[in-house]
Formats: C-alpha cells, structure tokens, sequence
C-alpha cells in the first residue's frame, strides 16, 4: 500500500515537472522565436525603439503612428544610462533603430561610444529649429528647470536669477533633490559651460549653504515641502507643476494651488531627444518615426499629456503652460553637456550636496 | 553503477555553480583593472560614508527582522491566540509589496499631502512639525526594509519551530523554564542556522537595493555604484565597485558556517510530532494578538489599504493596453524561473549534504553571489555575456529572447531558493538518508523516494518565496527584456519614474494580490501535506 502511494505520488510529482519544463519552454521559445523572426526578416516593417521615455502619451503615439504608417513598432522601455550600456553591449547586433531618451547630456556619451548615425529629412528640419537638433540627433521636447516659491512667503520680485537663490535671505528656505539627480547634474553642467566651473562650484555651495534640509525625495516632494512649509523654494522641472495640478491626488492639487513658478533669467532647460542607432537595420521606418514625433500632432500631445515644452513652433502651447508667459532659455552646446557631467558630480560631492 | 549516480550530483551541480560564475566573471576581472580617476574621486569623497550608511542599514534591519520574525514565529507555533491561524500564513505577505513600493507609500502617506497630516491638519486642525514625520531618512530606510523584508526570518524560523523543537520546548517547560527563559535559552540556540540563512536574504536584499535609498536621498555604497555609473558615466568603477561588494559578500557568508556552529538540530524520531501550543490567556491573548496584527498592519494591512485608495484616485488615468498580457507575462515568467531555481537548489543541496567537501561548500555560496550586488550591473554584465555566445555560436540570438532574462534571474534568485532548501536538508537530517541507503536505495533513488517527500513543504515554501521575489523584481526585467515584453513591475517602473504615485498603485496592487494567490494556494497545498 505504502509503495503504491508513493510510486503514485513520484508519478503525479514527475509529470507536474515535465508540464512545467514544458510550459516553460513553450513560453520561452514562443518568445524568442518572435524575436528572431523580428530580426531575421529585415524588410518586415517594423522599427524597434529603445526609450527611455516611459510615458503613455509615448505609447499612445506610437499606436497612432503604427495606424497612419502600417509599421509596427516594436518597444524597450528603461532608464536612459542603462540603456546606454545596452547598446554599447551589444554593439552591431543591437537590434535598436531608435533611441529615444530624456537629458540631452547623454548626446556626447552616444557620440563617443558611437552608436548613433546622421539623420537626414527635410521633414525633420522644418518641424525642429536648427538650434534643437544636431547631425545625429534630433530635439523632440525640452523641460526647463525653475524655481518654485510659496506665494505668500516669496515675492518673485526678488528672484530674477538663479544667483538670487544664494542670498542671505534664502537661508534655510531652499529646497533641492539629491545630486544623483540627472536633472542636477544637467543643469549644474549647462552652468559650467556658460560660466566656467569656478562660479558654477559657488553656486552650488551657495545653495547647499542656504538649504532647508538635506536633499531627498524627488521633485513633487520638494513641491510639497514648500506646502508644508519645511522651505519656501524649490528647484524643480516644471512639468511637475503642470502633472501636480493636473494630478489625481486631490491633496497634491491643493498643494500646488499656492505654487508659483519663476523662469529666471537665462532658465536652464534640457532636452528629450532622439537619436537613429549605427546599428539600425530599419533606417528609413526609424526617420519616418522622427517625422511623426516631431509632427504638430505629436508635438501637442507631449505639451498636453505631459507638460513638456514642444520644440515644434507651429504648435500651440496648452493654457497652463502659455500661462507662465514668454522666457527667455540660456543659449548651450547641447552636445557639449555631457561632457562637464563628471565635473558637476566631483563639484556635488565637494560642496556637500547630497 | 552507485558511483555513476553519485558522479551525477556532482557534475550536476558544478554545471549549476559555472552558470552562476561564468557571466559574472566579467565583474571579478574588473576588480584586477588599473584604478582610474573616477575611482579615486570615490575613495576620498564617498567611500567611507557611504559604507558606514550601508553597514548601520544593514545591522539595524537584521536586528530588527530577527526581533520581530523570531518573536512572531515564536509565538504562532508555541502559543494559541485569536487570529493565530490566519497570521500564520498571511505575516509572509509583507514580502509582496517591493520595498521600493513600500518606500513610496509610507513616504506618501506620512508625507504633507498624505493621510496621515491631513487627518492632523483637517480634521483636527493641528499644524504638526514636519520633522516628526520625514521618514527618508537612515532611521526611516531601516523601517522599510525591516517591515517588508522580515518575513524571511519569520518565514523560515516559524517552519524549522514548527517540526523541529516540540521534544526540546516540552521538556524545557517541565524542567520548570517559563516561557522568555525557553525563548532565550531554548528558541535562540536552535534556531541559529535558520535565523542566520533568513537574514542573509534579509542583507543581502537591502545590500543590493538602490531602489528605497536613491528616493530617500541616502547614500549607501549602490549609490557609489550608481554614481560612478550614472553620474560620473564610468561604468568600469561601478563594476569594480560592485565586485568588491560581491567578493566581500562572498567571504563573510563563507563564514557563515561557522556561526550556524556545529550543533545539528534534526529529526530524532520517526514521527514529527508539532510543538503542543499552549493557550493564551487574558492580557497575555489580548498581547499577543495585538503584536502580530500590529507588525501584519504596518507591513501589509495599511500599504495596500493606502494603494486601494490611490487606485480610486487614479484609475482612469491609465493607459490599458495589454494589461491582462502583462499579468500572464508576470505570472509565466516567476513561475517558470521558481520552479527551475527550486530544482537547481534541490540539486546543490542534496549533493553538498551528501557530499561534505570545500568543493561542495563553495557552490552552495556560489548560489549567494548573484543576490549580492544591484540587479543593474548583473544586467548589463548578462548582456555582454549573451553577446559573446550569440557571436560564437552563428544562428543563436538569445540576447534579443527571453532567455538572457529567464537566465539572469535564475542567476540572481537561486540564493533564495538554495536558503530555504538547504534550511529544509539541514532539518531533516541525515538519519533518513542513511536508512533509505542502508536498506538498499541510491543516492538519487533516496532523494526521489525519500527526500523529496520530506522536504515537501519546504519546496512549496521555497517556490513561492522565489515566485514573489520575481514577480515583484524589477532592474533586471527592465532592463534585459525583449521588445514589447511588459510586466506588472514594469508598469509599476514606468509610472513610479514618472512620480505619478497613485497611478503606479494599481499595477502594484496586481502585483500584491497575485502573490497573495500564489503563497495562500502554496500554503493550503503545504499544510494538507504536513497533516
């Protein structure tokens, strides 16, 4: 009796192993034989994006974009370094056409790593102003990074500049996420390109001077300090503010209410971009997805969704964003950003910035 | 035709232990590369404040993951009191809930805009001081992970209690003992080893977790890896950095040995006989039941009930498509990897246990290595290592498929498996073994006649821990992923990057309630065959 059972129960227990290793294998090779087709047959219409913008306006997008074209886009989404590595990894077998990312100080590291290739389409110069594209990259939106203050404790009047953040009355009312940032790093680089490293160090230690608290949190939270009160001004991107009042968070809206944004003189803005890879195998699907990113239609829509400013002029900025007004942006190498990246970072860590 | 057999195990096993090595070969040879700039810039400004964060994080989780895992599974299994048996299985739930999610709830609810103020502001009208309630802060990082990660403990102490000290609790009782004198003299010595394999899971996770720290803004040595990385755009520093961090890992658990002692607590007898509870009575019921719920609430009860509110908030701003595929991606691929990892651990252990020698101990903390460092840097290093094989062997394209993915996670979660597992051999002894042989059977006849069957609720438990860490992961699939392959921790990634917290509460909720399924299915499963 004793034996039977357990001969029946090593049966039961093999055959559920060998549905599971099968189950398993189905499921992997289903998978991987998908992706070999994808790769296999090049003249599929297909375009495979690697991007780093996570948002659904982008996916929204792409199935309009599959609609109107009848090419399908195929899509990795992750964090913009690490996708980076990817590509540099998997060097000419990569099977990304398009690299779509957010921080233009990625555009040197791509450059000298060598993934990316020129970009050319009439297209694309008419929807995007010279300044916001280069040979092998193309602007799609830029963020700019201002200065948020409590409208009853801050009279804007009194920040025009980012210096005006270092001044003794601020002391102990700034507030600022960690240095590991890459909105920081970004702005502290385009900071060392316009006015060298040593001015861009004394406002980096002018501001750790006159922070509220140590950094921490990201950028709505610097948002929601000021609402409570633990400082009076933040550094943040302004798409926050417009994604905070827009937010499903009734809370987070109240605490946007008494918000205001300065745009200072000279505001520091970066960039989302895209880029073609050296290694794209659906070269002239990966430009007609550029176009279509860079259209009017999807221009507006990253305004709409996401708050980001659109790099196509003929579009219309939506109320929210028109209602910050005019501003004038500082005037930067974006391929040059990158590369005072470690400078900025070795100036964090030498004033103290979290 | 005994020797061929046995011969099995162990090549077996050494093909398992490459597996894990080979990728992360990569990694070891940066650690022999010239230092650069970057890593000097690390040495003088970072190194030593960040691996003192790192060291008091990890000391003060383990402390209190101990405290609170052994009391409880102290408590469940020598003791009745009302919700006892619903405790039991659901105090392993914290460990659904990613603790980066955990970080993002708590921060939301104590912060300005969160419950907790509003009900002070609001209803009570009382303007707080905002410093009592920041918690991204050390104090506060010790507080996530101690309440998301201390099931491991708890997990692992409450089965070995369970089977394991009836004879010993019994007779220390009527030796005249009361009960913190059988806690501390009886409870903690026994329980050594387990308690020592829950909480090198419990280091390990917070040792490689960039995920908690980076948004509470303290540093701790993966934000040097990150840094350099990231920040400094040197992934070779990282690298090394994290070699350093995994041959450090890898020498200290070497030693671990030595801590669990030689003493070895098995089955004395045939008849596992479980522990005679005794029942609470008064305060000490009231006590009792109000500590586990406490610890269940803080750990599961309020996050969820915190994500459940965000869902109503943020429902209709998500973006659908292929949600029910993203399940079945999340479920497919933790399943499949567990069971792989439950059977990769069976092998390593069963071999190490028959087979006592420096060859064997080394592959069973070879399994360890993969837990050790940010699932990033074992990404990027899978990806050169799939590459190279796609190269060599023309035809192969793993390194687009899901199996560069399905591999790393075997790579990285077979620590989890192979700590319960060897847990459940160390338990179970020898004597069987020896019996089973002695009578006539193979080592591998043994373990398929013999061990398995023993070991039954062990597996399930192993399986379902792995099957929550995976389906719960998320740097690896983020980042070694095929195209348009989705899972729910990616869904939760995509909105949880983007700061929209109440969006990211749904995907989390599928993620808490799937492994709910999952450990409340495995549970019954094991308790059904434990009767």
């Amino acid at each position: 009796m004793w034996g039977e059972t357990m001969i029946n129960k090593r049966k039961k227990l093999i055959a559920g192993m060998t549905t599971a290793i099968m189950t398993l294998g189905i499921f992997t090779g289903c998978t991987s034989g998908k992706e070999v087709q994808n790769n296999k047959v090049e003249d599929e219409n297909i375009v495979n994006v690697y991007s780093a913008r996570n948002y659904d306006v982008d996916k929204e997008l792409f199935k309009k974009f599959e609609e109107q074209t009848g090419i399908k886009v195929n899509l990795v989404e992750g964090k913009s370094d690490e996708l980076i590595e990817r590509m540099s990894r998997e060097g000419d077998k990569s099977s990304a056409d398009i690299f779509l990312t957010v921080g233009a100080e990625s555009i040197s590291l791509l450059k000298e790593k060598n993934l990316i290739k020129e970009i050319s389409s009439d297209i694309i110069n008419t929807n995007i102003p010279e300044e916001y594209r280069g040979e092998d990259w193309v602007g799609l939106t830029s963020r700019a990074r201002v200065i948020a203050y409590d409208k009853d404790r801050v009279n804007p009047e009194n920040i025009k500049t980012y210096d005006d953040l270092l001044k003794p009355e601020y002391k102990g009312k700034i507030l600022a996420r960690s240095s590991t940032s890459s909105y920081n790093i970004a702005m502290l680089s385009s900071f060392i390109q316009e006015d060298g490293e040593e001015k861009a160090k004394e406002w980096a230690q002018g501001v750790v001077n006159n922070l509220a608290r140590i950094p921490e949190g990201n950028d709505r939270d610097q948002v929601k300090a000021i609402a409570a009160g633990i400082g009076d001004v933040a550094i943040i991107n302004s798409y926050y503010i417009a994604k905070m009042v827009n937010s499903s968070d009734v809370e987070e809206v109240n605490a946007s209410k008494n918000i205001g944004l300065i745009f200072p003189e000279e505001t520091h803005i970066n960039l989302s971009f895209g880029s073609i890879t050296k290694s794209a195998k659906n070269q002239e699907n990966a430009i007609k997805l550029l176009e279509f990113l860079t259209s009017e239609e999807a221009q507006s829509a990253y305004a709409e969704a996401n708050g980001e400013f659109p790099l196509n002029q003929k579009v219309e900025l939506p109320e929210l964003l028109k209602s910050w007004g005019e501003f004038e942006t500082q005037h930067i190498d974006f391929e040059k950003l990158g590369e005072n990246k470690q400078k900025a970072t070795l100036i964090f860590d030498q004033v103290g910035w979290k | 035709m005994k020797k061929l057999k046995f011969n099995g195990w162990a090549v077996l096993s050494t093909i398992i232990s490459l597996m894990i090595v080979l990728p992360n070969l990569d990694i070891i040879i940066h650690l022999f590369q010239k230092p650069n700039e970057t890593w000097f810039h690390i040495k003088e400004y970072l190194l030593k404040d960040y691996i003192t964060a790192s060291i008091i994080i990890v000391t003060f989780t383990i402390i209190f993951t101990v405290i609170i895992g052994v009391t409880l599974a102290w408590l469940i299994s020598a003791y009745d009191f009302p919700f006892r048996k619903f405790l039991r299985w659901s105090l392993i739930l914290p460990l659904a809930i990613p603790p980066y999610i955990g970080a993002y709830t708590y921060a939301g609810m104590m912060s300005y805009t969160g419950v907790v103020q509003r009900f002070f502001r609001n209803t009570l009208s009382i303007e707080v001081n905002q410093k009592y309630f920041d918690i991204m802060s050390i104090e506060g990082t010790i507080f996530i992970f101690t309440l998301f990660l201390f099931p491991y403990v708890y997990m692992v102490t409450r089965t070995f209690l369970e089977k394991q000290s009836a004879g010993l609790i019994e007779s220390a009782r009527l030796l005249g003992s009361n009960s913190v004198g059988v806690f501390f003299r009886v409870i903690m010595p026994i329980c050594r080893g387990v308690i020592v394999a829950g909480s090198t899971l419990v280091a390990l996770e917070v040792l490689s977790d960039y995920g908690v720290v980076s948004y509470f803004g303290v540093q701790t040595f993966s934000t040097a890896i990150f840094k350099s990385w990231i920040s400094l755009g040197d992934v070779d520093s990282a690298i090394r950095l994290a070699g350093i961090l995994m041959v450090v890992v890898f020498l200290i658990l070497s030693s671990e040995k030595v801590l669990r002692g030689r003493k070895k607590f098995s089955f004395t007898n045939t008849k596992v006989r479980p522990i005679k509870r005794k029942k609470l009575k008064g305060i000490y019921k009231i006590l009792a039941s109000s500590y586990a719920l406490l610890v269940f609430s803080l750990g599961f009860l309020i996050p969820v009930a915190q994500m459940i509110a965000w869902s109503f908030m943020s429902y209709k701003n998500i973006y659908y498509s292929d949600f029910f595929k993203m399940i079945t991606n999340s479920i497919l691929l933790a399943a499949g990897c567990s069971f792989l990892i439950v059977v990769m651990s069976l092998i390593i252990a069963n071999h190490s246990r028959i087979n006592s020698n420096i060859l064997s101990k080394i592959y069973s903390k070879v399994t360890l290595i993969g837990y050790s460092i940010p699932g990033a840097v074992i990404a990027i290093t899978m990806i050169l290592f799939f590459v190279d094989i796609d190269s060599k062997f023309k035809g192969l394209a793993l390194s687009t498929s899901i199996a560069m993915l399905i591999f790393a996670y075997l790579v990285r979660f077979l620590a989890v498996g192979f700590e319960n597992i060897e847990g459940g051999f160390e338990k179970i002894g020898n004597k069987f073994t020896e019996a089973s042989r002695s009578l006539g059977y193979g080592v591998t006849k043994t373990f398929f006649k013999v061990d398995i069957y023993m070991l039954k609720s062990v597996i399930l438990g192993a399986f379902a821990l792995t099957f929550v860490e995976i389906i719960k992961e998320l740097p690896l699939v983020l980042n070694l992923r095929p195209f348009n392959f989705y899972t729910l921790s990616t869904k939760v990634f995509e909105y949880a990057n983007d700061e929209m917290i109440p969006e990211s509460a749904i995907p989390s909720l599928i993620i808490v309630i799937v492994s709910f399924i999952a450990i409340f299915i495995l549970y019954k499963v094991a308790d059904k065959e434990d009767a």
